[in-house]
């Protein structure tokens, strides 16, 4: 009996020690309010990650299938849905989409799991032609980043 | 929410589609005067067996009906079930689910 009790009790703490780590669901609106009301897109990075200082490289970002070449301006046919790719083989712990053509500049911050494959692809609205910048914060607490400027045909904010 | 998985050398790779008018604040504007009216989804998050494989925040400037595609690894066999919940700016949320092929 005794042994029982003392199984159920080590159980019940291993669980409520593992329960965060695994339901560790991060609501970056709420904890970082000012980041999705910032206009400009360096106040966004600024109001995320306290600094706007980023390492260009170790991201890989793909926008409207042209690939990412330093330089070159990719089309949107339509700004409704621009296909955005962007992965990284750096061990994240975030993962954040910014761009300036908009009249607020965050798009979206992942929080990377100990399961993410840090590989996504997702579409984003832009009403005017602009530049879309995805961070990652490594692991090691630094930011990586890579930027693509992009034109649009049509925007996507007219509805 | 649609979403289909597939299973290929360990890696489960996802795609899922949220069915949502994403209203900006200035579409919300233009549309009624109130630019209170917009309403997007603001966190989406995937599951399986229990645990967070997916967890995003996100702005209005998705596209309507947004499509999401994301990898994972370490977890799920074929057969298990990717949930997928997401919860909008008026307190609204949606589900779905797909098995892993």
């Amino acid at each position: 009996m005794e042994r029982r009790q003392f199984l159920s009790l080590t159980l019940g703490a291993l669980a409520l020690a593992v329960a965060p780590a695994s339901v560790r669901a991060e609501d970056f609106r709420k904890l970082k309010p000012t980041v999705w009301t910032a206009h400009k897109m360096e106040d966004a990075i600024k109001a995320m990650y306290g600094t706007t200082t980023t390492i260009e490289e170790g991201v890989k970002l793909t926008a409207a299938n042209v690939a990412f070449d330093s330089g070159t301006v990719a089309t949107a046919a339509n700004g409704g849905a621009i296909p955005l790719d962007f992965s990284t083989k750096i061990p994240a712990k975030t993962v954040a989409v910014f761009q300036d053509a908009n009249p607020e500049s965050a798009v979206v911050v992942y929080s990377v799991g100990k399961y993410d494959v840090t590989d996504y692809s997702i579409k984003i609205k832009m009403g005017n032609p602009g530049t879309v910048k995805v961070i990652v914060e490594g692991q090691d607490g630094k930011l990586y980043s890579a930027t693509q400027k992009l034109n649009v045909a049509k925007g996507g904010c007219e509805g | 929410m649609k979403v289909k998985a597939k299973l290929k050398n360990g890696i489960v790779s996802v795609k899922a589609m949220a069915k949502h008018d994403m209203v900006t604040y200035n579409q919300a504007e233009k549309k009624t005067g109130n630019r209170d009216d917009a309403n997007f989804i603001t966190h989406i998050s995937a599951t399986v067996n229990g645990e967070t494989v997916f967890d995003i925040s996100t702005s209005q400037f998705l596209s309507k009906n947004p499509i999401f595609k994301f990898k994972f690894q370490g977890i799920g066999a074929k057969g298990d079930k990717v949930l997928m919940t997401w919860t909008d700016r008026k307190g609204n949320t949606g589900k779905g689910k797909g098995k892993i092929k």
